[in-house]
């Protein structure tokens, strides 16, 4: 390696220091201690004493809770091709020559910056069995006679959680979509109109694999969001009823702070955790293996 | 010569110097200006409208004590746990802490607590003070580790007019009778019967049925009966049949208040705070529509906050000096009247009288709270308390809800139950 190299080897490293010693504080070290607390007894009201891989084995092999958060997790993780596939059809509306399309545009973005709490609490209400506008809007219509408990009833509480996450990320998942289509060269479409394509041919052909990269953020933000929705599901059902809408994420809150197990939470935790790492490696993979990489200039 | 700015500069060095020397020696001797004065601090559940009150405790305490820093936290409920679990954590636990339900037995069972045995055996008329019958709702492993702050209990509110309606004239005597009245008073929107479900707010509904959780020396679930089977298929037939209002099932204390407030229920079980919520939101409810009395039986399972020291306070003795004025008769009149509620202390009898004069139906309300102590059910000394009733609780809802078998799902709380108390 030339001087030259080495030097600037050494000012990347100096630049990078300060994020990596931040990153290594509440990243990597929590991490470690958490990995080492999934294999030890623990309370914060008593000292720490060796369990081996107890946790795991109880996890694995006698909680039915976790079985169910996970499946929970993965049922909810729809909602992230749910809510692009919306996106999609929203962006192609608001792309077009239409009047008023910035208004639209601004009004679907305006449900993503509200905090998950906010949208928690309006989609309650929206839900609610008495006053909820849902139901007052299915009587009103004559297509039920009496309120359904959405966020009640072990049939609806799922759905109805996904609508509410695929109401609240729709918006942003619209913008980067819309910032690929308006990506792509409009002599693409001339010139595949000129040939005779229609307009399901330009999109099957044109729209949609030159949108991939777009598509693809979408879903890895959107899995990651599935991952990490606890603000929502807590405010909307609290995992319930009966675990219905328990996720990973709301299971290891209630394991450390309902019922004081953060031995058994920490285990939790590093089963989601190397679970999110596979689906990293599994999207990575899909891109061809290299998200996220960026080439260094000479 | 020295020139102004140079004598300036030394100056500003030396005053720099002497300063930092000062500042040094102290944090050497480990006593900071700040560090020369005591502290401890106070933990609350939930009352923040009680800041002026708790300010006079403040100043009370500090005429006696001048030398002593009170510092006040308080916590909403969803919050108070997770707060409290990692202040300890971090080492920075508040000395005193308002604690409501079972969650102190786990702190208890792991020595997270101070014993406040020895305090109350050194001052006999203090263990006096306390009622004796919720002092004893504290005791793990025969010591003491909370007082009473406020007490609350599970009664059985009634809807007169609905009773009325459907020619009710008298509280239900039995389980079986309470459920006919439901069943009687469910029409349309209107649902006969609801209960709060938190903690073991439902337990009264096995207790009188002659369900017990545990065997006596607390080791083995004793709960799969014929018996527990009968109710769970009674309960879960009148919820599928809306005779019971599913948002009994749900854990929640807001939206239950919300539907007996709204008139549509005949019959409420819920601890008495829930009167002043119910009354605030019904517009219907006066003495003459609000019937109060015990469930069948006259089991109850309380839910009150107690005051209790956190083991790593450095001065338990002032934390315990503290308690005691908070609890004094001055600051638990004052308690009990500006919130509403008793505080089992013997204060309580002056508190029920200033009820009778001003707020008879609270009055009425309140005073169930000090009868039937004999029959309180959903105490049981468990350090797993919080895992005995998620894995008790979710087999129940799923029955209740239809989702399993009762009988099934009794046997699975069983297995459930038996696992955790026999986990290390």
């Amino acid at each position: 390696m030339t001087y030259a190299r080495r030097r600037g080897s050494g000012f990347v490293w100096l630049f990078l220091a300060p994020s990596l010693l931040v990153f290594a504080l509440y990243r990597i070290i929590p991490l470690g201690w958490n990995a080492v607390l999934s294999v030890e007894r623990w309370s914060p009201f008593r000292p720490a004493s060796f369990a081996g891989l107890d946790h795991y084995e109880e996890m694995f092999f006698h909680d039915e809770v976790f079985w169910r958060s996970l499946w929970n997790t993965v049922v909810f993780m729809t909602s992230a091709p749910i809510a692009i596939a919306l996106a999609l059809g929203v962006a192609l509306l608001v792309n077009a020559p239409i009047r008023g399309r910035a208004l639209y545009r601004a009004a679907i973005f305006l449900s993503y910056p509200l905090m998950p709490v906010a949208v928690g609490i309006i989609w309650r209400w929206l839900y609610d069995e008495k006053v909820g506008l849902i139901n007052y809007g299915l009587i009103s219509a004559g297509l039920i006679s009496r309120g359904i408990p959405f966020l009640e009833s072990f049939e609806w509480a799922m759905l109805a959680v996904i609508v509410a996450a695929v109401w609240q990320i729709l918006g942003f998942f619209m913008v980067i979509l819309l910032a690929g289509l308006q990506s792509i060269p409009r002599e693409l479409h001339e010139a595949a109109a000129i040939d005779g394509a229609g307009r399901a041919q330009r999109i099957g052909r044109i729209t949609l694999p030159l949108l991939r990269p777009a598509i693809f953020l979408c879903l890895i933000i959107g899995i990651i969001n599935s991952f990490t929705s606890f603000d929502l599901i807590y405010v909307m059902t609290r995992g319930g009823p009966n675990y219905a809408t328990e996720l990973l994420i709301t299971y290891i809150y209630r394991a450390a702070f309902t019922l004081t197990r953060f031995d058994y939470a920490a285990a939790l935790t590093v089963v989601l955790f190397v679970f999110l790492l596979a689906l990293t490696w599994l999207a990575n993979r899909a891109s061809g293996g290299e998200a996220g990489a960026v080439e260094a200039a000479e | 010569m020295t020139s102004p700015a140079s004598l300036l500069q030394s100056k500003v060095w030396r005053r720099f110097g002497a300063a930092a020397s000062t500042t040094l020696i102290f944090l050497l001797a480990g006593t900071g200006p700040a560090e020369a004065q005591k502290k401890i601090s106070l933990l609350t559940w939930n009352i923040p409208v009680y800041k002026e009150k708790i300010d006079g405790w403040i100043a009370d305490f500090k005429q006696l004590h001048p030398d002593v820093q009170v510092e006040w936290l308080d916590k909403k409920g969803t919050e108070w746990a997770t707060f409290y679990q990692t202040q300890v954590v971090g080492g920075a636990a508040p000395d005193i802490i308002d604690v409501q339900g079972a969650l102190w037995l786990e702190y208890a069972a792991n020595g997270g607590l101070v014993d406040l045995t020895p305090y109350l055996a050194r001052e006999p008329q203090l263990r006096d003070w306390y009622n004796a019958k919720f002092l004893a709702t504290w005791v793990y492993e025969g010591k003491q580790y909370l007082v009473p702050f406020y007490i609350s209990k599970t009664l059985l509110f009634m809807n007169r007019t609905m009773m009325q309606e459907a020619g009710l004239t008298r509280p239900p005597k039995s389980f079986d009778e309470m459920l006919d009245y439901a069943r009687k008073m469910t029409k349309g929107e209107r649902s006969g019967f609801l209960t709060l479900n938190f903690d073991w707010l439902y337990w009264p509904l096995f207790a009188m049925n002659g369900v017990e959780l545990l065997t006596h020396d607390g080791k083995r679930a004793a709960f799969n009966t014929p018996a527990a089977v009968k109710t769970v298929e009674a309960l879960a037939k009148a919820t599928a049949d809306g005779v019971i209002n599913k948002v009994s099932w749900t854990g929640r204390w807001v939206e239950p208040n919300g539907a007996f407030s709204s008139g549509t229920v005949g019959l409420y079980q819920a601890h008495a705070p829930a009167f002043f919520y119910v009354r605030g939101a019904g517009k219907w409810v006066n003495r003459d529509t609000l019937g109060i009395a015990q469930m069948p039986g006259g089991f109850s399972t309380p839910n009150s906050h107690g005051l209790g020291i956190s083991k790593t306070s450095k001065y338990p003795d002032l934390a315990w000096e503290f308690i005691k004025l908070a609890t004094n008769e001055k600051w638990a009149y004052t308690f009990g009247t500006t919130l509403n509620n008793l505080t089992g202390t013997k204060a309580d009898t002056k508190i029920l009288e200033h009820f009778k004069k001003e707020d008879p139906l609270a009055a009425e309300v309140l005073n169930t709270q000090l009868e039937g102590l004999d029959k309180l059910v959903g105490v049981w000394p468990q350090a797993r308390d919080a895992q005995i009733k998620e894995a008790f609780y979710s087999e129940l809802q799923a029955a209740v809800l239809g989702r399993k078998k009762p009988a099934d799902a009794l046997a699975e709380a069983e297995r459930k139950v038996n696992r955790v108390l026999q986990q290390r």
